[in-house]
């Protein structure tokens, strides 16, 4: 019988240390509060204070972004990928000239002489699995998650969407014709007969 | 006098259910309301991570061990650098394996806060898991902090780590573990003590040591039976055998040694020991080159290695067999899940319906890492 009591009065002591917990943070809930009402306010991002010196930190891992015109079409970032999500295609082309029909420049801004004409840098962020893989061995720092440090290059984005899947396939490289991509094809073809 | 018996009854728990932590079907023969036998049924969130890994190079390994232990992906990658450091035999250097640690330990809490709170929400318990995953916020933000990632990160590369700590790391770190210290006692006082809790949960599932030897369970679970069992004690890899920390075991504080509650008491005592890690990590820590010991092409010698490392869910072992190319010949990981999901027939038999659900929130499964 007196068991019966002493777990009444534990479950009601129990049950009372708790809600006086609850109870305090609901009477401080101006200084506790953590949520954000999302559309509106947003988290900080890490950008902010990082507090690195190095310039070429980029901790946030939000977007791949390609500058087309650094892209030397190496493919080491497509080896890099695990889940296979970037293509590249090339089309070789005179080392280091400019093909203004395609407005294809010969020089990275790096200073870099490019042998080839990038006629398809696809990435399919519905694949992406955000590894940052394929940012390390870019020579020319052209592929990086934008944002942080690149906010330059590209402002932040970590909220795209697109309707159709098929969108979320980004295609980075300039678009040629049928006709421009023949005859970037030609030269090599003549070269060879 | 033969025994009264009802018909049996089969009923199907999941794939999608609340408790089941994951989509894992639980086929439960059931007598009434007290369950005759458990079948497990796996392979729902199977996503073939060994024979990917059979087919990627060793780098690439990575982050698909991100995934296997979704709550602890830091342990799962340290799990896999550690067994191909010793396989290439690189001696990485000071400030990578503490780094290493740190991350590790606040991984580690962050995954018992997880695991602690949504035991709660199992036997109805709401508020805890809020403050729980309040607290979670925060370990993620610092992680996100360092390495840009919140869930998978893809931060310990073999030889190295992909980001060197911020500059206010020690700041924020410190910072965090002052403001969490004496959140585990408000933790206790709205769970742990109370009455309804421990009735639900003392003396339910119990798992004694020979049972849970037998089965091969490892980690929290075992060590909440009274097995002294801690791979970083027992086989210290990396720099554990530096810090100065206790193993916490079950002591029948409520009910029978090995009950739920014990399993849930020693997840909340290995988050102080986790504590303790990260303080004496972080005053100990050195500076130094985290890209120094980083091999620039990882083509290890031909041969195997097996290697196991303490995640929060228990044993994590990696084989690894390499022919000397850039490509694993093999890549085994031995799951602590596994085994811990593999005892829940034996110890839940006689138990009713809602106790199931309770024994099954106790083991602190992953089904990430079941399927793999």
């Amino acid at each position: 019988m007196s068991k019966y009591f002493t777990n009444i009065y534990d479950t009601v002591n129990t049950l009372w240390t708790g809600m006086r917990i609850t109870f305090r943070h609901m009477m401080n809930i101006k200084k506790d509060n953590v949520t954000l009402q999302y559309p509106e306010e947003r988290w900080p991002r890490p950008e902010r204070d990082i507090g690195f010196e190095l310039e070429d930190y980029n901790v946030i891992r939000t977007r791949l972004h390609v500058d087309i015109d650094d892209c030397i079409g190496c493919f080491r970032c497509e080896k890099a990928c695990p889940v296979d999500c970037i293509k590249i295609d090339t089309i070789k082309a005179g080392r280091g000239e400019d093909i203004p029909e395609v407005a294809h420049t010969g020089e990275t801004s790096n200073g870099t002489k490019k042998g080839f004409v990038v006629s398809r840098f696809t990435i399919d962020m519905s694949e992406c699995c955000y590894c940052n893989l394929c940012t390390y061995p870019c020579p020319e720092e052209c592929i990086f998650m934008v944002g942080g440090p690149h906010s330059s290059k590209h402002p932040i984005d970590y909220e795209f969407s697109e309707v159709d899947r098929n969108d979320l396939i980004y295609q980075f490289a300039k678009k040629l014709t049928p006709k421009q991509r023949n005859d970037l094809q030609q030269p090599k073809e003549k070269a060879k007969a | 006098m033969g025994v009264i018996q009802g018909d049996q009854m089969v009923l199907n728990i999941g794939p999608q259910h609340p408790s089941t932590h994951g989509v894992l079907r639980l086929e439960v023969m059931t007598d009434g309301e007290i369950v005759s036998k458990i079948t497990p049924h796996l392979g729902y969130l199977h996503r073939c991570f060994e024979k990917h890994s059979e087919n990627v190079t060793y780098e690439q390994v990575i982050p698909y061990t991100d995934r296997c232990d979704y709550l602890a992906s830091m342990n799962s990658n340290f799990g896999y650098v550690v067994a191909m450091e010793e396989l290439m035999d690189i001696k990485v250097c000071e400030r990578v394996e503490y780094v290493r640690v740190i991350m590790a330990e606040l991984n580690r809490i962050a995954s018992h806060l997880l695991g602690v709170g949504a035991y709660g929400l199992d036997v109805g318990a709401f508020t805890p898991f809020v403050h729980m995953l309040r607290d979670r916020e925060r370990i993620l933000d610092i992680f996100e902090y360092t390495c840009g990632a919140r869930l998978l990160y893809n931060y310990m590369w073999v030889g190295g780590v992909s980001h060197d700590l911020p500059k206010d790391f020690k700041k924020i770190c410190f910072k965090f573990l002052d403001y969490f210290e004496p959140k585990i006692d408000e933790y206790n006082q709205l769970l742990t003590y109370n009455k309804i809790f421990v009735e639900r949960t003392a003396d339910v599932g119990v798992l004694p040591a020979d049972v849970a030897i037998s089965y091969g369970v490892s980690g929290t679970n075992l060590r909440a039976s009274g097995v002294k069992w801690d791979v970083r004690k027992e086989e210290p890899y990396s720099i554990y055998d530096r810090f100065d920390f206790d193993i916490p075991i079950g002591e029948a504080k409520f009910g029978t040694l090995g009950d739920c509650f014990d399993r849930y008491w020693v997840r909340i005592l290995e988050m102080k020991e986790s504590i303790k890690i990260v303080r004496q990590a972080l005053k100990e820590i050195p500076e130094g080159d985290i890209f120094e010991t980083m091999p620039k092409k990882i083509r290890p010698p031909k041969g195997s290695i097996y290697r196991r490392t303490e995640s929060p869910r228990g044993d994590l072992g990696y084989y690894i067999e390499s022919d000397g190319s850039p490509v694993p010949t093999r890549v085994k990981m031995r799951s602590p899940a596994f085994t811990a999901l593999s005892c829940l027939d034996e110890i839940s038999q006689g138990w009713m319906m809602s106790d199931v659900l309770c024994i099954l929130g106790s083991l602190d499964i992953v089904l990430g890492e079941i399927d793999r």
